[in-house]
């Protein structure tokens, strides 16, 4: 099966009037149809409901999707249908598996503005994030066939991976593990369910996808576009459900891996319950979680202003903060201190909030009132420790509806504040002046996670001296820290922050196998078979 | 005689013009200085990159450990700069490496920015007038990312448009430089980018920065109306192009500016939608009967790698052409185009292209145009000779000065060098000697 080189899918190019009419006319289409169904899908069989519901996080009023509140019993009826579908999924031809992978794609390449419509609405992604949240998920799609095709043939015997002695013969092939359940979040609504489910399934796993409680109308669609690209129904469930579901698929001992992107909290959680050894389990579970960062920017005194302001707003505030890569805390060598927080608090200030669908608008709302709530208590602990608050979006006039808030820019703190250590996943940065580089990366070490990092400087030398000592999954030099692509950046943490391999990477799908050996006498009787 | 013949003999002649021109030792030392970056280009790309940091330097030390980082990085070194990498190993050595490395990007600016205000400026652009060129003053200066920076840009432009008027009131007349067929022209000449006049400048919304920049673009427009100043909005990289055209034509077409003050606008001829531009342009100007008529400034652009690679990185079409030749034909055309639009437009030509520039003249008398009713632009420090030679000429020639802070200033000019320095640009043809033939060939 020869494909093309893998490239990134392009992102829309919104500078183009035409483009933008377009997906403004997705999103009055998509309005049309709301609310959308979003089943429990059990193999072939479907359970709507009504008890779990998405709402615009911009306008709580308009419910985006209908789901059921699947729980434990629905949770053992999926894991039935993935385990009597998982051998004969494991022995389909890898060609085929990844076939459908790029099946999907077309699928979801053919429905660019209906999806990223769809992210803007239930999720309050701006257009520009929810475009690339389509286009990462169909980078997946299309990356994870080539590294499974890859990995495939990769032991076959022409170029062996393992040493050879004379008289034997070792290959080493990899296998699919069994059942797979994905436990996705709802900030990447398309992207990592779509990447964590096809990953395992090209790896010849069968599925069960547990999407955010949140963001059950995108994970029908990421469901929806798998079966249409040719995964069968047997071999991908859909579990619409909240913890319960989550913790049930987690306890099940048919299942043989879990894939989790979201809190530290849950990933930690999810590690201790699938470490426990079941009545009936074959399987040591293993756990491929992506979780938090606390992620730092450092500036160093010879950094470009005229790129750093941006790039440090974009880092911090895109989707009003809601990505686990994003900044929350900046430091700042002190020469340049007083000049950055001075610019950065102006920049902060012309900052847009207002309806995702809105272009040009930075931060859409957040996406419940718990996160819009958990911002305010993080303000106020701000402030009542004598903190500078600088609430950004001046002018900005939002009605009480959507869950929006102020972006936040915090100086001041007293170094053992928790808002210094603890994810917060909002639109605050933590602003604070250091000495120098050097005690900028003790205070980073300092904390347990290690997710994304960013650097401004202009001295090599000084680039290569820090990039050593950061202790991150994710260091981005003189850009934006958030946004890696598949294939480019391949995107994970260290520490606390995570427990894969990176994903978009060379090595993510062998997380989703095991690996056989097999090694064979070829002599016989002094005569070398071969 | 052929078009093809014209053009030579007129390159030939300003090629005359320009050996004139560059006689005096002095300039004949700077140009090696600036053919030293071209031939190699790591180290031109170490220079610029130290050029660039050198206004976030601290202290000459820490000039001196930049200097040394980029070199260090270089795969061959001339043997020249061992004695530079031998001094940054003692302190005293340090100091006095970062103070001549300073002393050289001084040096190296003073041929690019005319000084740090308008008023520092004066010296030079009287004498530009003198030998009859007019300018164009650009004020360099850090990017505008908040609304307090956007109103202190306009600021400066204010004070800038009041010093310039008075500056060239005093001047002695130069008809060439003053009037046109379609009528005076002012001497004071203001360059603006939008992108400085707001932050809010979106690629995916660009009535945003239209509307923050418009109130400050207002006060400048009526400022320069009351001054009888020329305002000229330049263009910027492509992300930002609908908001400048769509700001320009819709503050032009309010009432108020309808007679006067002098715009101008920007055609980027390396952009393969150009000619779509260019004919929405010409359809405003005739159809607002606005006097007096728009200037357009035809260039090629100055952004080109950062199109491209910006493009490359979406995985979309750049949107420039990609080959230089293109965009070469591309703004003969659209130079035809402009002389042909006439009246309703004033036509500027800003190019350091021999051809490009002989094939406006030609282009200018088939149409049966004077001399007088085309405008030829060059950049201070780059094009000052073939100023030189177009206003000995007898041509319409007006120089784009920089003014700002000679050691910032220059890190925001890294860009025109980079653009200078590229292998396919005409000043690098010319200093490997290329023969005229080629030089002047059509595209």
């Amino acid at each position: 099966m020869a494909l093309a080189p893998f490239a990134n899918e392009p992102t829309l190019e919104l500078r183009r009037a035409a483009v933008r009419e377009e997906l403004l006319d997705s999103l009055r289409k998509l309005d049309r149809r709301l609310p959308l169904r979003a089943p429990t899908l059990l193999g072939g069989e479907s359970r709507g409901g009504e008890e779990l519901l998405s709402t615009d996080p911009g306008e709580p009023e308009r419910i985006v999707a209908l789901a059921p509140r699947s729980g434990a019993e629905e949770a053992r009826a999926a894991v039935d249908v993935a385990s009597a579908s998982a051998s004969g999924w494991a022995h389909e031809p890898v060609e085929r598996r990844a076939e459908a992978l790029l099946g999907a794609a077309r699928w979801m390449r053919e429905r660019r503005g209906e999806l990223a419509a769809l992210c803007v609405r239930e999720c309050g992604k701006p257009w520009l994030e929810a475009d690339a949240d389509v286009a990462e998920a169909i980078d997946f799609l299309e990356y994870y066939a080539r590294r499974a095709l890859a990995l495939q043939g990769k032991d076959d015997g022409s170029a062996p991976l393992l040493l050879q002695a004379p008289g034997e013969r070792n290959t080493i092939s990899y296998r699919p593990r069994g059942v797979c359940a994905v436990i996705a979040p709802w900030n990447f609504p398309l992207a990592i369910p779509t990447g964590m489910s096809a990953a395992a399934l090209v790896s010849g796993n069968s599925v069960v996808l547990k999407p955010a409680e949140q963001a059950p109308g995108c994970g029908a669609k990421v469901a929806e576009a798998l079966r249409a690209g040719g995964v069968p129904a047997d071999v991908l469930c859909l579990l619409q459900g909240e913890a319960e579901a989550g913790a049930a698929l987690v306890a099940d001992e048919r299942v043989q891996t879990i894939a989790f992107t979201g809190s530290a909290r849950v990933g930690v959680e999810i590690m201790r319950a699938a470490a426990e050894v079941r009545t009936g389990q074959r399987d040591i579970k293993r756990v491929i979680a992506e979780m938090g960062g606390k992620n730092c920017v450092l500036i160093d005194s010879d950094a470009d202003l005229d790129e750093a302001v941006p790039a440090i707003v974009t880092s911090a505030f895109a989707y009003a903060g809601q990505k686990c890569s994003a900044a929350s805390r900046l430091l700042v060598h002190e020469s340049i201190a007083s000049l950055l927080g001075e610019r950065l608090a102006g920049a902060v200030q012309r900052l847009r909030v207002g309806q995702a669908e809105e272009f040009g608008v930075d931060l859409g709302p957040l996406i419940e009132r718990q996160a819009a709530e958990r911002l305010d208590r993080y303000r106020e602990v701000a402030e009542a420790q004598g903190a500078e608050v600088v609430s950004g979006a001046e002018g900005a006039d939002f009605d009480g509806a959507g869950w929006f808030r102020r972006p936040l820019l915090v100086s001041g703190l007293p170094s053992d504040s928790e808002i210094l250590r603890e994810e917060i996943f909002a639109p605050l940065l933590a602003f604070e002046a250091v000495k120098d580089l050097d005690a900028a990366l003790e205070r980073v070490d300092e904390l347990p996670f290690a997710l994304t990092g960013g650097l401004f400087c202009r001295d090599p030398h000084t680039v290569e001296r820090v990039a050593a000592r950061m202790p991150v999954g994710n260091l981005y030099v003189n850009r934006h820290i958030t946004g890696a692509m598949v294939a480019r950046h391949p995107f994970g943490g260290n520490r606390l922050s995570g427990s894969g391999f990176k994903a978009g990477g060379p090595d993510y799908l062998l997380q989703f196998m095991q690996a056989s050996v097999l090694s064979e006498n070829v002599m016989r009787h002094g005569l070398v078979v071969s | 005689m052929a078009e093809r013949e014209q053009i030579f003999e007129v390159g030939r002649e300003l090629l005359q013009g320009l050996d004139a021109a560059r006689s005096g030792p002095l300039k004949a030392l700077d140009r090696r200085g600036m053919d030293l970056a071209t031939e190699d280009a790591e180290l031109r790309a170490a220079l610029l990159r130290f050029v660039d940091v050198a206004p976030a330097c601290r202290s000459v030390d820490d000039l001196a450990s930049h200097l040394l980082s980029y070199l260090d990085e270089l795969h061959q070194r001339p043997v020249s700069l061992d004695v530079a990498i031998r001094m940054g190993s003692s302190r005293a050595g340090r100091a006095a490496l970062g103070s001549a490395a300073l002393a050289g990007v001084r040096h190296v600016a003073h041929r690019f920015i005319v000084g740090e205000t308008a008023h520092d400026a004066a010296k030079v652009l009287r004498g530009l007038w003198g030998e009859g060129a007019a300018s164009s003053v650009d004020l360099l200066g850090e990017a505008t990312v908040t609304a307090a920076e956007a109103d202190r840009y306009a600021a400066r432009c204010a004070e800038t448009l009041g010093t310039l008027a008075q500056l060239y009131g005093a001047l002695p007349a130069q008809p060439t430089l003053e009037r046109d067929g379609a009528g005076p022209i002012p001497r004071a000449n203001l360059s603006v980018k939008v992108s400085a006049l707001t932050p809010l400048l979106r690629a995916e919304a660009p009535e945003l920065g239209e509307r923050d920049a418009a109130p400050r673009l207002r006060e400048l427009l009526r400022l320069a109306r009351r001054l009888d100043a020329h305002l000229h909005v330049d263009m910027e990289s492509y992300d930002s192009r609908e908001a400048v055209a769509d700001l320009v034509l819709s503050l032009l077409s309010e009432p108020e500016f309808a007679d006067g003050p002098s715009v101008g606008l920007v055609v980027q001829a390396y952009l393969r939608d150009s000619p779509e531009l260019c004919e929405r342009v010409i359809a405003w100007a005739q159809s607002s009967g606005r006097v007096p008529p728009l200037v357009v400034r035809l260039v090629k652009g100055a952004y080109w790698d950062h199109e491209v690679v910006d493009a490359r990185q979406h995985g979309w079409q750049p949107p420039v052409f990609e080959h230089k030749r293109e965009s070469d034909r591309n703004f003969e055309l659209l130079t035809r185009r402009l002389l042909q639009a006439r009246p309703h437009v004033r036509p500027a030509i800003a190019s350091h292209n021999l051809r490009s520039v002989a094939y406006a003249i030609v282009a200018n008398r088939e149409l049966g145009g004077a001399e007088r009713d085309v405008e030829f632009q060059v950049l201070r420090g780059l094009g000052d000779e073939l100023g030189q030679a177009l206003a000995a000429a007898g041509l319409r020639v007006r120089v784009y000065c920089p003014v700002g802070d000679l050691v910032a200033g220059m890190a925001y000019l890294v860009r025109r060098l980079l653009e200078n320095t590229a292998n396919e640009s005409f000043l690098a043809e010319q200093a490997r000697g290329l023969p005229l033939e080629q030089l002047l060939a059509a595209p």
